[in-house]
């Protein structure tokens, strides 16, 4: 089974990527519909929150945090699956991520976006929010650089930055091609995002050690903010959360999310944007291959936590354990096991693998797995914490739902613009990977390059599509 | 002057001598900026009102009219508003500490549900009037010149002491009447007249610091009997090394048997019979002589053998021996009743009962001792029991009654359904209520006569309970009033006076100028050699009086009690405790949201009623904690949430006081149950006072009601192995600590 | 806490409290809680309410846990110490009653996870609480192991007060906004009072200058308040006789009969109030 078909013409990669740009159908502006009004559920739950409290919310002593922060650990998690396709397998290049990491990477800046509105959300005076940043002000006050919180604030901050730039730089041969392809407003956008470019060897020498720079910072970064997200349990002395190995078990869960929320969003985009002789089914086999790889790990890194809670001394640990096992919230937790670490196993068969259907719900049940995994990090160790007489099962209120809620609208809608603004496919690589397969296979690499309907001689090769011919593109071309 | 028999009527000559009223002055508030009709004037600091030091707290002693133990306060003022009370370090009743309802005092004058303007029905509606207006109301209907035969007047109040008790005295002398009935539900009224046949006195003073042991039946020494703050300082001396032992017998676990040592749940109403128990052990196996004692009681006592009395009373035998043990082998003990035990058909004999072992362990002379005698007779607190209540009811009933003053009590809400008081109310045809919230009654009141608050009057008191230093507590104002037409009750006192023998009380212009005239008339050896404006002074200073007593010695003559079978009821298997605990006391502070918001003590319950019941009666019934169970007598039925505890005999179902108002303001209406409703008519035989215990009831699942249920404080009712409250024996405290 | 005091004090910085810490205090406020003497009467609790304009929160939001007791009566039914396992028909050596109020823990964990510092420790030995620099991220409740911190989930001022109850608000601390943690601060306001009212005399706060309301207020004196770098003061005194030290994660006694202890010790927050075992006379 191959990735992709290596005859497709690099003409028609254009004109498939930009037709799914153009003239959104109905269901598109249903889908958009739907998202706005999801996020103004959202919006007026935190009006609402914003003016009378954070009591609304059901928040109360001892849950003073909940699906705020548990949801926002699930966004930040989602973010890291664009990283690890596009930095990591570009580095190792795995080349069946070509066509795939474009909207992976959308997915973490966006939902980056959507998961650094959450610590603002939650907070109970939210106008002040910009005190955890560190700003020279005349009375000489900082931000407390113990807590983990700032430490959060810069590493999403980073995140977000580097990430957004990498979805940037990583487009911009596309957008090149989208300017030459443009009319009117489009024209006059892509013109400036595209930043002047020609396809000229320097341009591309510049942009491939640029991007592999990125990526080679991206890696870390991305492991570190996940990291630095765990702290924020980590750090703590409160059983169920003072655990060492939350660092990994948190970049795994982060990974785990990532690939299964891929995995949708590859169904969707093949779907609707009939994207089949790109997102092949090939490709979706080895991202499943890839999330049940992770899934493994994740499963592993939970069973060495209870271990380690079980057999260690910590007695207020082992409760919280137990009350997991046990407790009020038992029904949730046993749900997150079973679509953390038994619903991967759908991904073990190839029979499964390859039909979409069952691999949209499948990714579906994993994601919600990851949702509760966080809130069964947050919840039941603020249930049953040291102190009995703070003992409290709580149940979020409609505010904090609809909030929660209203974040799947706000990185729909930010996801639907994106698809129908910037290419969701990268179509250079995809080109230099039929390239490459063409190349591969001893079939003339050549005849790709031919466009079927030229307009006119005059007008110029589409600059985008023409990495230089050579093996390893851009990097020697001068 | 305390040698001599002085009654009312010769100190009010004495007090007659002085002259014109004397101004307003020294001593009072500031008036920086008054509140008056929502005006604030604002003056300047750089003459500053005497006392006020802006930005800080200046103390005025007062005494705390939470309840009658009579605790002296210091209200601390600033900027001419009370902010806070504190326990007055004078006062030898609470020593400068104050409990949790005293402290709850400012929510009380501050309340935002205060009347603020009397109130006349006119056309079957209350109307809003002014005070001229109903003071000439109150002229036409009790002036002299009206038709009233005073005989047909009557005072229902609560507890009232010191000057205001003989005002009012002095009110129905005017009248010509001799009906003052006085109503509390928290009361001794039964162990005070044991206290009265055996001791010659009805309130002779206990001293807990001097026992070794304390046998307690069901007497919630630091709650709600007789003095909290009082004995609470006085338990903390009894537990410091050696560490004296609390038992306490009782069907449900009051605050003082969460303290105990021992805590026992005897059945309901055998609280006698265990006593006579614990003194056959006590005479036959301790060797204790019954020589006190008489012939009769003697051979009943021998009567109830140990295994008798654990068939009666349910209790252990090894306890029952245990407790004889330790009560023969450390002595002095002292041996205390309390509501439970006292409120029963046979509270009397129960009583005289647990009194008894008081003489067997000879502890008369050494911790219960002669009170004295208080050389101010006519100020003593005149304290009130259910039965007043049920005689004032009679009389209404009779149509005795043409014109009933209220004053400190609530007894449309206080009254069980089977007085059916409200129809007895109807036929007075002139009900003046003097009170600072609109309640139940004042809601059935002709005319509603708004009272200043207690931290806006004067007054003087004696409390109820007086422990060895004898004291009258000083009540000042310690702020301005803060509406106008409010009137203090020694103010509205003296103008009824004055509408009935204006000749005699014209010369007091108000009824601070009468208690000038009443210190100033004084005998001058109860005023420690100062002037009479010093001492004046000194009272107003240190909010205490000191008052020499007389001493005087007990000779107990011990009754024979006579204690009758228990009775089995199968329709209504189960005994009411109507219990009471420090905070809503007996319904009069469920306008207080402090004391709302502040869990009971036992059960952690806030803002409702509950039904307290042994885990064992619930997993019968079929009932679980916050459930709602329907708790019914013969009388009617309530419904409240259960709540399930170890702390209370099988047998007894406990719902607490306070709550079930109809009225009484935003933080009290509509919340809870009242037990007192569904009361029987059971009376002690002996002093015929209502028994609040006796009522048997039956209890069946009842249906949830989300706006009643219970909430309650904490999340575990044990401590799951973390170190939170570690315990010690007292024999590993004793060796460490003791002395 | 600039960047020179860091530098100045950088050694200090380094060591724990276990080794001496950073010493550079004026006082070290503690408390000393007798639990024989607790009788659970809850009027340290309304004193607090009293004193530290503790909002009301009503019933619907007492149930939903939003109280705002500081200082609150926990009642246990256990007693693990005389009758470990035994559950008898009827709890015969009565409850177990626990005053707890914040225990300005010298190692608080509550600190160092702030992230805008408005917690912090005092040079009094306190564990403050700035209302204006907390940004309600609700961190140092979620940390704190003695559920010891209550957040503003509303703005109590709009009804906890109807007129003219407001007029009882203590003038000397403000009445906190919705979005902002508190908790007890051992009645700062009057420690304030106290230490200025000795610097106007020329003397050092002597012990008795100053109590909070609580221990003001308890009926049983079973509270016990001081400065514990005053020899002096009877709070340093009971320590001493109990032989509870600050700084240490277990006590080292010559006699283990001596009821000193301190709450979640183990867990090295170091806290400045001291527990004294509950007694009860076991041979009745």
């Amino acid at each position: 089974m191959k990735d992709i078909n290596e005859d497709i013409k690099w003409a028609q990669i254009n004109k498939d990527v930009l037709r799914s740009m153009e003239n959104p159908r109905m269901g598109y502006w249903v889908a958009v519909a739907t998202c706005i009004a999801m996020v103004g559920c959202a919006v007026l739950a935190e009006i609402w929150q914003y003016r009378y409290g954070m009591g609304y919310a059901n928040l109360n002593w001892p849950h003073m945090w909940d699906l705020y922060i548990a949801t926002f650990i699930f966004w930040i998690g989602m973010s890291h699956s664009g990283t690890l396709l596009s930095a990591i397998l570009h580095i190792i290049h795995a080349d069946w991520r070509k066509p795939i990491y474009r909207f992976a990477e959308a997915m973490t800046t966006f939902s980056l976006m959507t998961a650094g509105l959450f610590p603002l959300i939650h907070l109970g005076r939210l106008w002040n929010m910009y005190w955890v940043l560190p700003y020279v002000s005349d009375r000489g006050i900082w931000p407390n650089f113990r807590s983990p919180l700032v430490w959060d604030a810069f590493a999403i901050g980073t995140y977000l930055t580097s990430s957004a730039l990498f979805l940037f730089i990583g487009m911009i041969p596309d957008l090149a091609i989208c300017r030459d392809n443009a009319r009117g407003w489009r024209k006059k956008l892509y013109i400036a995002l595209s930043l002047g470019w020609r396809g000229d060897d320097r341009q591309w020498r510049n942009f491939r050690r640029t991007y592999l720079l990125m990526a080679c910072f991206l890696i870390p970064l991305a492991v570190s903010v996940h990291s630095i997200v765990s702290s924020d349990f980590a750090m703590s002395i409160m059983p169920g959360w003072h655990i060492t190995t939350f660092p990994p078990y948190f970049v795994a869960g982060a990974l785990y999310s990532g690939c299964a929320a891929i995995i949708t969003l590859f169904v969707l985009l093949r779907y609707f944007f009939r994207f089949e002789e790109y997102m092949t089914l090939s490709i979706l086999e080895k991202t499943c291959k890839l999330t049940f790889a992770i899934a493994m790990v994740w499963t592993y890194l939970n069973l060495i936590e209870f271990a380690s809670t079980w057999y260690g001394h910590d007695v207020a640990a082992k409760e919280v354990l137990l009350e997991k096992f046990y407790g009020p919230y038992a029904p949730y937790f046993w749900m997150m096991m079973f679509c953390g670490s038994v619903m991967p196993f759908a991904l073990a068969f190839r029979k499964l693998r390859r039909h979409i259907p069952t691999m949209f719900v499948v990714s579906l049940f994993l994601n919600l797995g990851m949702w509760l995994e966080r809130w069964m990090i947050v919840t039941p160790t603020l249930a049953n914490a040291y102190h009995p007489i703070a003992f409290d099962t709580m149940w979020p209120s409609m505010i904090q739902w609809a909030i929660v809620f209203g974040s799947f609208g706000w990185f729909g809608l930010l996801f639907l613009v994106f698809v129908k603004v910037f290419p969701s496919v990268s179509m250079y690589e995809v080109k230099e990977m039929v390239y490459h397969r063409r190349t591969a296979a001893g079939k003339d690499p050549e005849v790709v390059l031919h466009h079927p309907h030229r307009r006119s001689d005059d007008e110029p090769e589409p600059s985008g599509g023409t990495p230089p011919p050579s093996g390893t593109p851009g990097l020697e071309g001068a | 002057m305390s040698g001599n028999d002085i009654n009312r009527r010769n100190f009010l000559k004495v007090m007659g001598w002085g002259g014109a009223g004397v101004a307003l002055s020294g001593c009072d508030m500031p008036t920086t900026v008054t509140l008056e009709e929502g005006k604030e004037t604002v003056v300047s600091y750089i003459m500053p009102e005497e006392y006020v030091i802006p930005g800080q707290g200046v103390y005025f002693a007062s005494t705390c009219q939470q309840c009658s133990a009579g605790c002296g306060v210091h209200g601390r003022v600033r900027e001419g508003r009370v902010l806070k009370l504190e326990g007055n370090t004078e006062s030898p009743i609470n020593t400068g500490k104050l409990c949790q309802m005293g402290q709850s005092g400012v929510q009380a004058h501050y309340n935002p549900d205060r009347i603020q303007k009397p109130m006349l029905r006119k056309g079957g509606a209350l109307v809003e009037v002014t005070w001229e207006e109903a003071a000439a109301a109150l002229a036409d209907k009790t002036g002299k010149d009206s038709s009233l035969n005073g005989g047909r007047a009557a005072w229902l109040t609560g507890t009232v002491s010191g000057h205001q008790s003989v005002l009012l005295q002095a009110h129905l002398e005017a009248l010509g009447s001799s009906r003052h009935y006085t109503h509390e539900v928290i009361n001794n009224a039964v162990a005070t007249q044991v206290n009265q046949d055996m001791f010659g006195e009805v309130q002779p003073t206990y001293h807990v610091t001097k026992a070794k042991v304390v046998l307690s039946f069901g007497a919630d020494l630091v709650g709600t009997s007789m003095s909290p703050v009082h004995f609470s300082r006085e338990h903390t001396k009894f537990r410091s090394a050696p560490r004296g032992v609390l038992i306490q017998v009782e069907p449900k676990m009051t605050l003082t048997g969460g303290n105990a040592d021992l805590w026992i749940a005897a059945k309901p109403g055998s609280e006698g019979v265990l006593a006579m128990g614990i003194a056959n052990e006590l005479l036959a196996k301790h060797g204790l002589s019954g020589d006190a004692l008489p012939g009769g009681l003697r051979d009943s006592i021998a009567s109830y053998n140990t295994d008798k009395v654990v068939e009666i009373t349910g209790v252990a035998k090894t306890k029952i021996v245990e407790v004889a043990k330790v009560l023969a082998e450390r002595s002095p003990s002292l041996v205390l009743t309390g509501a439970s035990t006292e409120a029963h058909e046979h509270g009397y004999q129960s009583v005289a009962a647990a009194m008894m072992l008081n003489v067997i362990l000879g502890n008369i002379g050494k911790t219960i001792t002669s009170s004295g005698e208080f050389p101010f007779p006519q100020l003593t607190a005149k304290r009130g029991d259910m039965k007043g209540l049920l005689a004032f009811a009679e009389h209404a009933d009779k149509g005795e009654i043409d014109v009933a003053f209220f004053y400190g009590v609530n007894p449309v809400y206080t009254a069980p359904k089977f007085l059916n008081l409200e129809q007895k109310l109807d036929k007075i045809p002139f009900k003046v209520v003097l009170t600072q919230f609109y309640d139940e009654t004042a809601n059935r009141a002709d005319l509603v006569l708004p009272l200043a608050s207690a931290l806006e009057d004067w007054g003087t008191h004696v409390p109820g309970y007086l422990p060895e230093d004898k004291i009258i507590s000083m009540q000042q104002p310690l702020m301005e009033k803060l509406y106008k037409e409010t009137h203090g009750l020694g103010d509205v006192l003296l103008s009824l006076l004055k509408m009935r023998k204006p000749e005699e009380y014209e010369g007091f212009a108000d009824y601070y100028a009468f208690l000038r005239e009443a210190f100033a008339a004084i005998p001058s050896d109860h005023k420690g050699g100062v002037g009479d404006e010093k001492f004046w002074m000194q009272a107003l200073q240190f909010g205490v009086i000191p008052v020499n007593v007389a001493e005087r010695s007990i000779k107990p003559t011990p009754i024979e009690a006579d204690l009758p079978a228990l009775k089995e009821d199968i329709s209504y298997p189960f005994y009411l405790v109507p219990s009471a605990h420090l905070g809503l006391w007996d319904g009069r502070h469920a306008n207080l949201p402090w004391l709302q918001e502040a869990p009971d003590q036992i059960s952690k319950v806030v803002w409702g009623s509950w039904v307290e019941m042994h885990p064992k009666t619930a997993a019968r019934l079929g009932v679980e904690n916050g459930e709602f169970v329907r708790v019914e007598s013969m009388q009617g039925s309530i419904e409240a949430p259960l709540y399930t505890h170890r702390g209370i005999h099988p047998n007894a179902v406990a719902v607490p006081l306070g709550q079930g108002h109809e009225e009484y303001g935003r933080y009290a209406k509509g919340r809870g149950v009242n037990p007192l409703k569904i009361l029987n008519p059971v009376t002690d035989e002996k002093t015929g006072e209502p028994a609040l215990y006796g009522t048997r009831v039956q209890v069946a699942k009842a249906p949830f009601d989300e706006k009643q249920k219970m909430v309650r404080f904490g999340g575990s009712e044990t401590q799951v192995g973390r170190k939170l409250v570690a315990s010690i024996t007292a024999d590993v405290f004793n060796r460490t600590e003791g002395a | 806490m600039s960047l020179q005091n860091i530098l100045t004090n950088w050694s200090q910085y380094r060591k724990g409290h276990e080794q001496g810490g950073f010493h550079d205090y004026e006082h070290m406020w503690g408390m000393a809680v007798d639990l024989n003497k607790c009788i659970g009467c809850n009027a340290c609790s309304v004193a607090c309410y009293a004193e530290n304009n503790l909002g009301i929160v009503g019933k619907d939001r007492f149930e939903k846990g939003q109280g705002m007791h500081w200082m609150r009566i926990e009642r246990y039914w256990d007693e693990p110490n005389l009758a470990p396992g035994v559950s008898e028909e009827f709890p015969s050596r009565g409850a177990s009653f626990l005053p707890m109020m914040c225990q300005q823990c010298n190692a608080a964990t509550c600190e160092p996870v702030c992230p805008v510092a408005a917690t912090y420790h005092t040079p009094d030995g306190l564990n403050a609480q700035v209302y204006n620099r907390c940004i309600g991220s609700r961190y140092c409740s979620n940390n704190c192991p003695y559920r010891l911190r209550y957040f503003n989930f509303y703005s109590y001022y709009d009804w906890s007060w109807p007129e003219p109850l407001n007029m009882q608000l203590n003038p000397d601390l403000s009445v906190r906004d919705k979005g902002v943690m508190e908790k007890c601060t051992f009645c700062v306001q009057r420690i304030r009072v106290a230490k200025d009212t000795a610097r106007r005399e020329d003397r050092k706060v002597a012990d008795g200058d100053v109590y909070p309301a609580c221990v003001q207020t308890c009926p049983t004196d079973a509270l016990v308040f001081g400065d514990m770098l005053d020899p002096e003061s009877s709070v340093t005194k009971l320590w001493k006789a109990h032989q509870v030290e600050l700084g240490k994660t277990k006590q080292h006694k010559d006699n283990e009969e001596l009821r000193g202890y301190r709450i979640f010790e183990g867990l090295n927050t170091d806290p400045c109030v001291m527990y004294l075992e509950r007694v009860r006379e076991v041979e009745v």
